[in-house]
């Protein structure tokens, strides 16, 4: 019983990887992650599990660097991060504190206000006292992997699915971040990707009969420090320390106008005892009492309301309250704080992608991307036929040359059937990378031909096989330079080609292990004489 | 029925030098053609956008009026080029970096298409500096896979001749395709690339056949080579006529990057047939007769 199968087993293999195939391109459970709030048949594009990449699906990829310097191998001397941030930023003209970080474990120093010059940051380094190694372009490790994951909230919480963000570095050792976006045009990415998460602070107050509000009494602009979330000491509650300016081009400073709005709508008056509470309601809009809130708006939504400490209020009433300009931002919860103080410091990338110093977009449209899939498919079909008329014309055998045309497409077959199983994304390139393949495909199948039709007729197994060895060095070694050739594409960045050569290497070798030989008993069986 | 027949070449009519001439005057010939390039224009190719730098955009032809005709007056910087695709009713208009004002150049050009009326279907945008980094990886990138190449000949047949004869046609069918698309105004992008890379694995198919019909078979020299040429010329012909089909019905759809890869496949392949049945043939008849006599 086993010997029928230990005869035919490379036919059976290749059986067996065509069935392996469909289900992954048909089956369920292997098509595309579906997006939070998706269901898996919305995030199905088309009948197949096969995922489009964004130049047949339409989107937008950005590839850009992340603008700063760095000073590597820098001698902190055991300061901590602040210490050296400070001292490196009072040197700087055009810098904040916010800009300049320190990464005490990877000894580095960085500053990532993109209008700081190179040689401005050296010289900054070399006044603070620092001792550096080397300034390079770009920023530490660490930012760039904050960066990543702030361009991933903005993307999850934007509900783009399928967009992705992932660091890749050039062969001069530069990172860059990549940013896929599927559906969404050029312009529409780039303003996620640089607009900040608003946070604003509203107040409303009682008037006549109901509630009103005033708002974006401070906004994100306004505020020159930020600090970190923390637990407040009494109660439960958490809290963002936060210093509102109180300098201005023209006019009066936010920290002033801010002042004058809190006493105008009374609450001096209003929060004399610690016992004075604020009572606005975030269901309806209204205050319970008659005492003025703030509230804390984000992205247009109330996250939070508060009234405010006597003591502050006092000090804001005597007008003294604007020369420091400190306050806390309250919250119930201490992720909301972290929520919050990230949308105030950022919203914004830790260092900005400079898309169009040295980066590169490139956008299309969803009803192009449709275009290219049709054609693509057009395309290889076309060239499929191109290559079977050939081999019929060579040939006019059909006992040799249909099992081929089978063959090679058996082969496209499988790599579709990988790429639904990988969840690779198809793109032009990767179609490329299809017909390609069909051409070495059907390349090899013609030297086990003509190898094993050679010299007359195949009477025996043992003249077939050895005729088959023989062929096989030839593919084996024709396989091995098309590797070495396409490999320095798979890991060089060079856009989208290393899809490109990932399949025509994918291909190759599911050729060699599988179809060829497979093509080889399938051969045999029409051509021996049993 | 139409059927194929692989000629029989006579090569006993021809001495090696008469073989070797052919494919060496093309040699000669693509090298100068690449040379003056570089003096002309200061890069062995025409570069396209993802070498220079730049701004490409697609607008859709949306059949009222003279779409290039808008797109002449829509923009306030001359298109360095403005092509039609036939198949797929858009316009691809190509700028060339700014030296001055890199900035926001694609958006700038996006609002201008947006005011005239026209509907941008993609936008690709590539900044200078980028772009030379390419450039030089993609450099690197096909000499290493040159050198891997080579490497790998060697060691499968490791006798000098026989391996430098699969080296020199290999790089003679790089040089080839670069030079003909300098004549066909075809510029150097990374589809190109893709694409001198495939000749590399491609091409050296059908010279390992040859090699091993000649060197690792019995059988008399002409006789081995006539086997030999049988199958790879079948092989290079299929594999022409898929690179042809793809290339005449990608630029039809104006997929450049398909259309790229076939055009320079095509080309390729065919200096390869010459290279492959002239040059390699006469370097191995030689070694052959007189280079193992020695």
């Amino acid at each position: 019983m086993l010997e029928p199968i230990k005869k035919n087993w490379r036919i059976l293999l290749l059986v067996v990887v065509v069935l392996g195939s469909t289900v992954a391109l048909f089956g369920p459970g292997f098509g595309p992650e579906p997006a939070p709030g998706e269901s898996a048949s919305e995030a199905q594009q088309g009948v197949t599990n096969l995922q489009y990449g964004l130049d047949l699906a339409g989107g937008t990829r950005v590839r850009a660097p992340l603008s700063g310097y760095t000073a590597t191998d820098v001698a902190l001397g055991g300061d901590t991060p602040g210490t050296v941030a400070e001292a490196v930023a009072t040197e700087l003209d055009n810098a904040s504190t916010r800009d300049v970080g320190a990464v005490p474990e990877e000894s580095a120093v960085e500053v990532t206000e993109p209008s700081v010059t190179e040689s401005q940051f050296r010289a900054a380094m070399d006044a603070a006292g620092y001792e550096y190694g080397d300034v390079r372009s770009g920023v530490t490790q660490r930012t760039r992997d904050e960066t990543m994951s702030v361009i991933q909230g903005k993307i999850n919480e934007a509900g783009l699915s399928g967009g992705s963000v992932q660091q890749v570095q050039s062969i001069t050792g530069e990172y860059f971040i990549l940013v896929e976006v599927p559906g969404e045009g050029r312009q529409e990415v780039i303003d996620l990707l640089e607009e900040r998460g608003t946070v604003r602070i509203d107040i409303a107050y009682p008037d006549g009969n109901g509630t009103a509000v005033q708002e974006g009494t401070l906004i994100q602009d306004d505020f020159e420090e930020i600090g970190t979330a923390a637990q407040s000491d009494q109660g439960t509650g958490a809290y963002v320390p936060v210093t509102v300016r109180n300098t201005a081009e023209d006019g009066q400073s936010p920290a002033h106008s801010f002042q004058d709005a809190v006493v105008q709508r009374g609450f001096p008056d209003a929060y004399q005892t610690q016992t004075d509470r604020c009572g606005y309601d975030e269901e309806t809009g209204e205050i319970g009492n008659s005492n003025p809130c703030l509230l804390l708006v984000v992205d247009g939504e109330v996250v939070n309301s508060f009234g405010m400490d006597p003591g502050l209020a006092d000090s804001m009433a005597q007008g003294s309250w604007a020369e420091t300009g400190n306050f806390r931002l309250t919250t119930g919860e201490f992720t909301e704080a972290q929520t919050i103080s990230l949308n105030l410091r950022a919203g914004a990338l830790p260092a900005d992608l400079d898309i169009s110093g040295e980066g590169t977009s490139s956008s299309i449209s969803a009803s192009q991307g449709e275009n290219f899939r049709t054609y693509s498919l057009i395309i290889g079909v076309l060239s499929v036929f191109a290559v079977a008329g050939m081999v019929f014309l060579r040939y006019r055998e059909p006992r040799v040359a249909l099992p081929m045309i089978v063959t090679a497409l058996a082969e496209v077959y499988a790599l579709l059937g990988f790429a639904a199983l990988l969840g690779y994304p198809l793109e032009l390139a990767v179609i490329a990378g299809f017909i390609a393949v069909v051409g070495t495909g059907v390349d090899d199948l013609v030297i086990i031909a003509d190898q094993v039709m050679s010299e007359g007729d195949v009477s025996s197994r043992t003249v077939f096989d050895s005729r088959f060895r023989q062929a096989f060095w030839v593919i084996g070694a024709a396989a091995a330079t098309t590797i070495i050739a396409m490999s320095p594409l798979m890991v060089l960045s060079l856009g989208d080609l290393s899809g490109f050569a990932i399949f025509t290497i994918l291909g190759v070798l599911i050729g060699v292990l599988v179809t060829r030989p497979a093509y080889g008993d399938i051969l045999r069986r029409l051509l021996t004489v049993r | 029925m139409v059927a194929i027949e692989v000629p029989k070449v006579n090569y006993t009519d021809y001495s090696n030098r008469q073989l070797a001439a052919v494919p060496l005057a093309f040699l000669v010939l693509a090298l100068a053609i690449i040379g003056g390039w570089v003096v002309a224009t200061g890069a062995p190719a025409n570069l396209g956008l993802e070498f220079t730098g730049g701004v490409e955009l697609r607008i859709a032809d949306e059949a009222n009026g003279d779409v290039e005709q808008q797109i002449q007056t829509a923009f306030d910087r001359q298109p360095d080029s403005v092509r039609t695709i036939p198949g797929d009713d858009v316009v691809v208009v190509t700028f060339q970096a700014a030296e001055d004002d890199p900035e926001g150049l694609a958006n700038d050009l996006q609002d201008q298409a947006d005011a005239a009326g026209l509907t941008t279907t993609a936008v690709d945008q590539v900044s200078p500096s980028f772009a030379s980094d390419t450039a030089r990886t993609a450099l690197f990138g096909v000499g290493l896979a040159f050198l891997g190449m080579s490497v790998l000949v060697f060691a499968l047949f490791r006798t000098f001749v026989p391996s430098v004869a699969v080296v020199a046609s290999a790089f003679s069918d790089l040089v080839i395709p670069i030079a003909a698309m300098n004549l066909l105004g075809i510029q150097m992008t990374l589809g190109t690339i893709a694409a001198l890379l495939m000749i590399i694995g491609y091409s050296v198919d059908s010279d390992i056949l040859l090699n091993d019909s000649v060197l690792r078979r019995t059988g008399e020299f002409y006789e081995s080579v006539s086997r030999a040429m049988r199958t790879g010329v079948t092989m290079t012909l299929t594999s022409i006529a898929a690179m042809v089909v793809m290339a005449i019905v990608a630029s039809l759809f104006g997929i450049g990057l398909l259309r790229d890869i076939g055009i320079i496949l095509s080309v390729g392949l065919c200096a390869d047939l010459m290279n492959t049945y002239l040059m390699n043939v006469s370097l191995l008849r030689w070694y052959k007769f007189e280079g193992v006599a020695r």
